[in-house]
């Protein structure tokens, strides 16, 4: 991975939450690189710690309950779990934004959406207010919105149009890298894709990094890269969108493509992954997907499992991969 | 269709808004056979919820008729709208504000066994509700549990035992897998369908979600502001879908299917207002095929067998697979 043109490299990244004195495991010893230019999908449901890494990276977490007591996130040659927070207030907003999953709370309600936007430029590039408007409303034509709306408040947008401004103040300087977190959750099928149409041609002109999290496998398959799938704060499995869509290896990513209805085929029942994720607070010994694991055996109790290498940068924590290919071809 | 369960004439609900009248629910007619699943899709605003709740009384309709198993249940009495109570029943979309904060899981899956008149003693309660607890997966040690310490799945759960409590023919589904992750929300379609099975439901289906609802529809109607524009035999829907919205619509689902990414049809502008709309087609503002005759109120008309759409250019725009 040496020569890679890498822009985000995240080794060993932890955060943890403390509540009533329980230490909660968000994030388990994370590490992933992101090159110039390209999307990485960070795929998992509900509680799995996908929003926290995204945090981390931006040093947005609520501090305390919040800790990161391990990690490196390399961006542009700095350690960002290092650098001062008068600089990260620099790179945030700038060189780092992010895309709020609800444009509803997103968005300041008294404050008119051009000024908002307006904001975000007058602050890093140091312009006029006069200049910081113009480019603002150039912003919102971007995203398909008329510039003479600068002045209306977030209440007379719709959800899909809220979304958008949300967007043309994160995309308002060019980040290098956008952090979305689940940009269209929030929003109807049709709008979806007009939103995600206009993530993807931006990404283009601008060359821009993404960090696309995600519960939803259709959108990875439209617009990441790379996917890593998070379970209980780890990653399971990392690898090419081919990779992990043609060949699937961790029994996780093989129940989430089970449980998801399939658009071209007819199943009579889906086969969802039974049981329920595990309590971050008191994470299973071994792989922690085990207690749902079809497959799981005495090993997987046990001990810690590495992620481990399987062939052409495909990344997979199991230890039973054979026992699995085994199960499959039974099945089939 | 010899045995609808429901059936539902000219459907209409308005609400009455500072701007004006608000068309949610306007001149609809479809029928759900018995055991059957009819899917309601469309986005968000488009009046698919509103037309549940009006065809199970929780709202009272502005005109048109609503039919359960062949008698018009359009206007009635209290006493007869407590019977129909027990006959049709609803599973809300968020299982987090559906059930009441301060009653545990037995209370409110007794509540209706206590307020029906079938269960004489509290034995009897007391066995109907171990019988619903085991049927929708609930385990006994959750009995005494209050909904916060439940996760969605469970609450949606026992948003299901409620609904099933008095034996109903009729359930509408106003998204109950929405607010459910994808593992979770497999595990529930999969009871619904069980419970379809085992005990003969009729069930209307209200999403968002195509492919939720392709998977468990027999039919499907799509509506787009407050109107019926397409109703289908749920896989024909899929396979030839024939209004233009429709289309659009199916066409926006982001494909899990990376090697064939299909076309998308792209729509201009965002759903409009169903505050005293024209006559005519309410698509027409976003649809590229929109022309002259579009203006005029549009019928439903039947193109294919038990294929319904609402579109005057249906014909000519579908010359090549009709």
């Amino acid at each position: 991975m040496a020569n890679k043109d890498v822009l985000l490299s995240v080794k060993d990244l932890t955060v943890e939450y403390t509540s009533e004195g329980e230490v909660i495991h968000a994030v388990n010893h994370v590490s992933f690189e992101l090159e110039k230019g390209k999307t990485i999908g960070l795929v998992g449901e509900t509680g799995a710690g996908k929003t926290s890494i995204a945090r981390a990276i931006l040093r947005i977490l609520p501090e305390p309950p919040a800790r990161v007591p391990g990690g490196e996130i390399e961006f542009e040659g700095k350690d960002l779990l290092k650098v001062s927070e008068a600089d990260m207030q620099k790179i945030r907003g700038k060189e780092i934004s992010m895309i709020f999953q609800d444009p509803m709370t997103a968005l300041n309600p008294i404050m008119r959406v051009g000024e908002q936007i307006a904001e975000v430029i007058k602050l890093h590039e140091h312009c006029s207010r006069q200049e910081s408007i113009e480019k603002a409303k150039k912003m919102l034509e971007m995203v398909g919105i008329p510039g003479e709306r600068f002045y209306e408040y977030p209440h007379q947008f719709s959800g899909g149009m809220k979304q958008r401004v949300v967007i043309a103040m994160a995309l308002a300087c060019s980040p290098t890298l956008l952090l979305a977190d689940e940009p269209t959750t929030a929003l109807d099928v049709t709008i979806q894709a007009q939103v995600l149409d206009m993530i993807n041609d931006l990404k283009r002109k601008l060359n821009t990094s993404m960090i696309m999290i995600t519960h939803d496998l259709g959108i990875v398959a439209e617009v990441c890269d790379t996917v890593a799938v998070i379970y209980a704060g780890e990653i399971m499995e990392y690898g090419t969108r081919e990779q992990i869509f043609h060949d699937p290896r961790y029994p996780y990513t093989i129940g989430l493509f089970g449980s998801l209805p399939d658009l071209n085929s007819d199943v009579e029942r889906l086969s969802p992954i039974e049981g329920l994720p595990p309590n971050p607070a008191d994470l299973p010994r071994g792989c922690a997907f085990h207690p749902r694991c079809p497959y799981a055996g005495e090993e997987c109790r046990k001990e810690h499992i590495e992620l481990k290498d399987i062939g052409g940068g495909h990344l997979c924590r199991c230890c039973r991969l054979n026992e699995i290919a085994a199960g499959k071809a039974k099945e089939v | 269709m010899a045995n609808p369960m429901i059936e539902v004439r000219h459907l209409k609900k308005y609400f009455n808004t500072p701007k004006g009248t608000l068309h949610a629910v306007d001149d609809i007619s479809f029928k759900i056979e018995k055991g059957k699943t009819m899917g309601v899709v469309g986005e968000s605003g488009c009046g698919k919820s509103t037309l549940g709740r009006t065809i199970i009384h929780l709202l009272e309709s502005t005109d048109g008729q609503i039919f359960l198993d062949g008698k018009d249940i359009t206007h009635v009495d209290k006493h007869q709208m407590h019977e129909i109570n027990e006959r049709m029943q609803i599973v809300f979309q968020d299982p987090y504000s559906s059930l009441n904060p301060r009653q545990t899981v037995e209370d409110v899956i007794r509540e209706p066994l206590k307020l029906s008149k079938r269960y004489k003693t509290r034995a009897e309660i007391d066995q109907k509700t171990d019988e619903l607890m085991k049927l929708v997966g609930i385990d006994e040690r959750l009995r005494h549990a209050y909904p916060h310490e439940l996760d969605g799945g469970r609450r949606q759960r026992v948003g299901i035992a409620r609904a099933l409590s008095l034996n109903p023919d009729f359930i509408v589904c106003d998204e109950p897998v929405s607010a459910l992750d994808v593992s979770i929300q497999a595990q529930v379609l999969n009871l619904l369908q069980d419970l379809q099975e085992k005990q003969g439901l009729t069930y209307m289906f209200v999403t968002h979600d195509l492919s939720v609802v392709r998977h468990i529809s027999d039919d499907i109607c799509v509506m787009y502001l407050g109107q019926l524009v397409e109703t289908s035999p749920a896989k024909e829907l899929f396979i030839k879908p024939l209004h233009p919205y429709t289309k659009a619509l199916l066409s926006a689902i982001p494909s899990t299917d990376i090697d064939h990414p299909h076309e998308r049809i792209k729509l201009q502008g965002e759903i409009t207002s169903p505050v005293d709309p024209k006559p005519g087609c309410r698509f027409a503002a976003r649809c590229p095929y929109a022309a002259e005759a579009c203006r005029q109120p549009q019928q439903l008309e039947e193109i294919l067998p038990d294929h319904y759409i609402s579109c005057c250019r249906a014909r000519e725009l579908n010359k090549d697979i009709l």
